[in-house]
């Protein structure tokens, strides 16, 4: 994100006085003014030696940096305010929406450094939220979809269907073939209506001949529409679950961010629905689209060479109709954007349901949950209601006023053959292809729709796969064989930037040591967890693996190469050979047993009446706590990693477990770098050192005794979980 | 090892003790109890007497709004400024402090609470999966972007509406049917 934003000429001759030709390192936009109010643009301007602000055309507060101690944002409700701290006493400076407190966290950090004597300029790597170009939000992509945009939906689709294109103008092809046997069939039998049946003079071999003629005709239009139809709907069936497999590729591969700020169920909505729905466009559409719209451009050429005249007047019902058909056309949009995020809204309060179910029936909220789910479905069951009945009430309207044209035809032509200016062939001929224009003209109407739905699908999945991976490798990522030193170096990180969890955190770790981590909650143990493993990268400083930084190693070979004992271990559906194994799918048996005895499993494993085939996970067969955590532990054993990482689990074990569980552990660790978030004293006297945490910074490191005989935090911890021991007790 | 400590256990103890009682206890801010000054860089201080008779002084203190929407005038947390900042007493009901105290604490949630409402609605467009707002505000006009899908436009009370723009801005439609019927069509869509 741009921390340096150009001043306005203007403003920027009033502001050059007071900066002394000092050069401009931070510029920020203030949109808000003292009173919190949406005015005229303000500035933030910093040099190295001051900060000023500019509110409403008028130079407001000039700070002197080296006088005072600290600037600070500070992120209040909805909003930010930036702080000058001088002498111990604050001095508010300047407000402003959360639209730039991330990048005004930044520049107040960059002008701390500078109060303190430190002259580095601070970057943010974060991606703009809007185009600079045009102002509209980007959807996590470099490039702005807005500004490069002549016929994008059409390529974005084509480029959705991926390898089928061809195939699908192959298809084009065909309709047009099958759209000129239908508009020839007119003609021949025009020629048998004026040339055998009107004279009277027919052979009866003539009508034979004109009989195979149209047979032949129907039938290799008949076989052509049911080819094309067979291969558009296989080709629809393809095309959706080709993008079910990418959009899910891709929800795997997008950061833990992405995915939290989404609800459960509307990402699944995408997977399964917004498919689907390319696909019923490919079955219902697509295949017809174009073989209606080629006949009516036959049938429309044909007419006009006929009769001209009676064309026009033919068509003169077509701009009334189609005026209606643009009018509704809006109205349409916005009924089925409703229905859709409706149907979001029930799905997802489904699944709120049925997973806090145990809440609900332990409250015994079951009829208010139940009332108010049907109060929901009533709701959508009105939407539904309510849009079916516009479409029945709007087409026959429509077909009535299009087909009302076609009448006209059989007045007028027939004056026309009265008058001998057209023979009764031609005039069958052009009621026919009057039919022909007229008829697709019904489909052409719900064309909008059925379009409206398939943008409104290919937006949503786009939406996903245009995100574009916070985390990615860099392209020289290497796969390295992981030693095990590991190395913090002044990290600082944030979920959100301006809000660090961690602060300057270095920890240099030898290969086959244990630490433990340990701090009260929400002080950043799981979140030094995370960046290493690197489901989110530091804002500042970096980690180093072997003294390589773990942004050069592929996300493969790293994670490959750590191994992780959560507190909570998930148990995937399916069974317990499946599940030790799932890091490891080439696992030999005897290699599963072999980390299933060295993670206790495997006595209670083979008591199981169906040993390691035991079904486990939904509808499967419930493992205990203490059983999870062994599976999990076989697993990091199978996994042979160099790392590992343990959050050892809050609740406590009957001791027979604990102890199993204990030993597990210690063979699972033994010569193996090791991360614990360690709660149990038992385990904390066994590591080598003991990392706390308070307040987002590293409070004191060294072992148990050391840290004892220093009564500092850990000591008070340690006290206070005796005390707890003895009052149980 | 642990027994050379264990003289200390029950002064260590009598810390923690009190430590919970000091965050379970209820203290109440009174006009009686504080004196709540305008610092001269725009905040205001505050002297608290507390139950013991102790006096203290804060030369900074922040408001926070315990029921922000449903009750913002009643049970105002005073608090130390920062992030972890202890807190110092409730304002059980901001209309029984002196009006100048009022005065100050208003201005200081004021600074605190960013909730522009929206009082006129002049177009939202959508584009791409996401809806432009162009409106008025008791703030003055303003444009933000709202991500469509998910549930950034959401009820909180009866005919009450939030709208969360993509920035993490907030804005509040306090009654939807006091918009005209124009504006509730637009807003149909997304609500």
């Amino acid at each position: 994100m741009n921390l340096c934003y150009t001043l306005p000429d203007e403003l920027f001759e009033k502001v050059r006085p007071v900066l002394k030709g000092e050069k401009i390192i931070y510029c920020l936009p203030l949109d808000l003014n003292l009173n919190g109010e949406f005015t005229k643009f303000g500035w933030t301007v910093v040099t190295r030696r001051r900060l000023v602000v500019i509110s409403d055309d008028q130079i407001g507060e000039i700070i002197e940096l080296s006088e005072a101690d600290e600037i600070i944002c500070s992120h209040e409700v909805n909003g930010g305010i930036l702080i000058a701290r001088q002498d111990g006493s604050d001095r508010l400076l300047a407000r402003f929406s959360m639209r730039y407190l991330t990048q005004y966290s930044y520049v107040a950090r960059g002008a701390t450094l500078f109060c303190r004597g430190d002259s580095r300029v601070l970057e943010n790597q974060e991606r703009e939220k809007y185009c600079p170009k045009c102002g509209k939000v980007l959807p996590g992509t470099q490039g702005c979809p807005r500004c490069a945009k002549s016929g994008r939906m059409f390529r974005r689709f084509l480029e959705l269907c991926g390898s089928y294109a061809i195939r699908l103008s192959a298809i084009t092809i065909l309709m047009a073939a099958t759209s000129a046997i239908t508009v020839s069939q007119q003609y021949v039998n025009r020629r048998f209506i004026d040339n055998v049946l009107v004279p009277a003079t027919g052979t009866l071999g003539e009508i034979s001949a004109f009989f195979f003629t149209m047979l032949l005709l129907t039938g290799a239009a008949l076989a052509l529409t049911a080819f094309n139809t067979i291969w558009s709907n296989s080709i629809g069936t393809r095309i959706s679950r080709d993008l079910r497999a990418r959009v899910y590729a891709k929800i795997n591969q997008l950061s833990l961010e992405f995915i939290s700020s989404r609800q459960a169920g509307e990402l699944m909505n995408r997977v399964v629905h917004d498919t689907s729905h390319i696909r019923a466009f490919m079955e219902h559409a697509f295949a017809q689209m174009f073989t209606r719209i080629f006949i009516m451009a036959g049938a429309l050429i044909a007419m006009v060479t006929m009769n001209f005249k009676l064309a026009l007047l033919t068509l003169a019902f077509a701009p009334a109709a189609f005026a209606l058909i643009r009018a509704f056309r809006r109205m349409e949009r916005r009924l089925w954007r409703q229905q859709w995020r409706f149907d979001d809204k029930v799905n997802n309060r489904l699944q709120d349901v049925i997973s806090g179910i145990r809440v609900v029936k332990s409250f015994g909220q079951e009829k208010r949950e139940t009332e108010r789910f049907e109060s929901y479905v009533d709701r959508m069951t009105h939407i539904q209601k309510r849009n079916e009945l516009f479409w029945a009430t709007l087409y026959p309207f429509i077909t009535l006023i299009i087909t009302s044209g076609t009448f006209l035809i059989y007045y007028l032509g027939g004056r026309d053959v009265l008058n001998d200016r057209m023979t009764p062939g031609q005039l069958i001929q052009f009621i026919a292809y009057a039919n022909m224009l007229y008829m697709p003209l019904q489909f052409v109407s719900r064309l909008p729709r059925m379009i409206m739905r398939l943008k409104t699908s290919i937006e949503r999945i786009n939406d996903i796969l245009d995100e574009e991976p916070k985390i990615a490798d860099s392209p020289d990522a290497v796969d390295i064989e992981i030693k095990g030193d590991v190395e913090f170096k002044n990290i600082t990180f944030g979920y959100k930037s301006y809000q660090p969890v961690l602060e300057n955190i270095n920890l240099s770790v030898r290969k086959g040591e244990m630490i433990g981590l340990v701090g009260s909650s929400g002080t950043g143990k799981s979140t030094m967890i995370n960046l290493l493993m690197r489901l989110y990268d530091p804002d500042e400083g970096s980690i180093l693996i072997d003294g390589v930084p773990i942004t050069a190693i592929s996300k493969n070979s790293l994670h490959r190469q750590i191994g992780v004992v959560l507190q909570e271990t998930y148990l995937f559906s399916g069974t317990l050979l499946e599940n030790i194994r799932y890091a490891n799918p080439d696992a030999s048996r005897i290699e599963v047993i072999r980390a299933a005895k060295i993670a206790n499993a495997h006595d209670f494993i083979t008591h199981f009446p169906n040993g390691y085939d035991t079904y486990v996970g939904e509808h499967g067969y419930t493992l205990s706590g203490g059983e999870r955590q062994r599976i999990a532990i076989a697993r990091a054993i199978l996994h042979n990693p160099r790392i590992i990482i343990l959050d050892e689990a809050t609740s406590s074990l009957d001791t027979e477990t604990e102890y199993q569980i204990q030993e597990a552990l210690e063979r699972l660790i033994a010569g193996r770098t090791t991360f614990a978030i360690a709660h149990r004293l038992s385990t904390l006297r066994k590591v080598d050192r003991i990392v706390v945490l308070d307040n987002h910074r590293i409070a004191e490191v060294g072992s148990h005794n050391e840290l004892m005989r220093k009564k500092g935090i850990y000591y008070k911890m340690v006290m206070a979980q005796l005390e707890m021991h003895s009052v149980r007790k | 090892m642990l027994n050379e400590h264990a003289v200390k256990e029950d002064d260590i103890i009598a810390q923690q003790k009190k430590v919970v009682e000091d965050i379970i206890s209820v203290r109440l801010i009174t006009e009686e109890n504080s004196v709540f000054e305008r610092t001269e860089g725009g905040f205001v201080s505050l002297e608290f007497t507390d139950g013991n008779g102790e006096k203290k002084f804060y030369s900074r203190v922040s408001v926070h709004q315990c029921f922000p929407y449903s009750d913002p005038d009643r049970y105002i947390s005073v608090r130390e400024p920062d992030r972890d900042g202890r807190e110092i007493g409730l304002i059980e009901d901001l209309n029984k402090m002196s009006k100048k105290t009022k005065e100050m604490i208003l201005e200081q949630l004021e600074l605190r609470y960013f909730a522009p409402v929206i009082i006129k609605i002049r177009s939202i467009r959508d584009e791409y999966g996401y809806s432009y707002w162009d409106v008025i505000t008791d703030k003055g006009p303003c444009r933000f972007t709202v991500r469509m899908g998910g549930s950034n436009v959401y009820s909180i009370g009866k005919n009450r509406y939030l709208v969360n723009d993509i920035d993490g801005n907030r804005f509040e439609i306090p009654d939807l049917y006091k918009l005209t019927a124009r504006e509730i069509k637009l807003l149909d869509l997304y609500i």
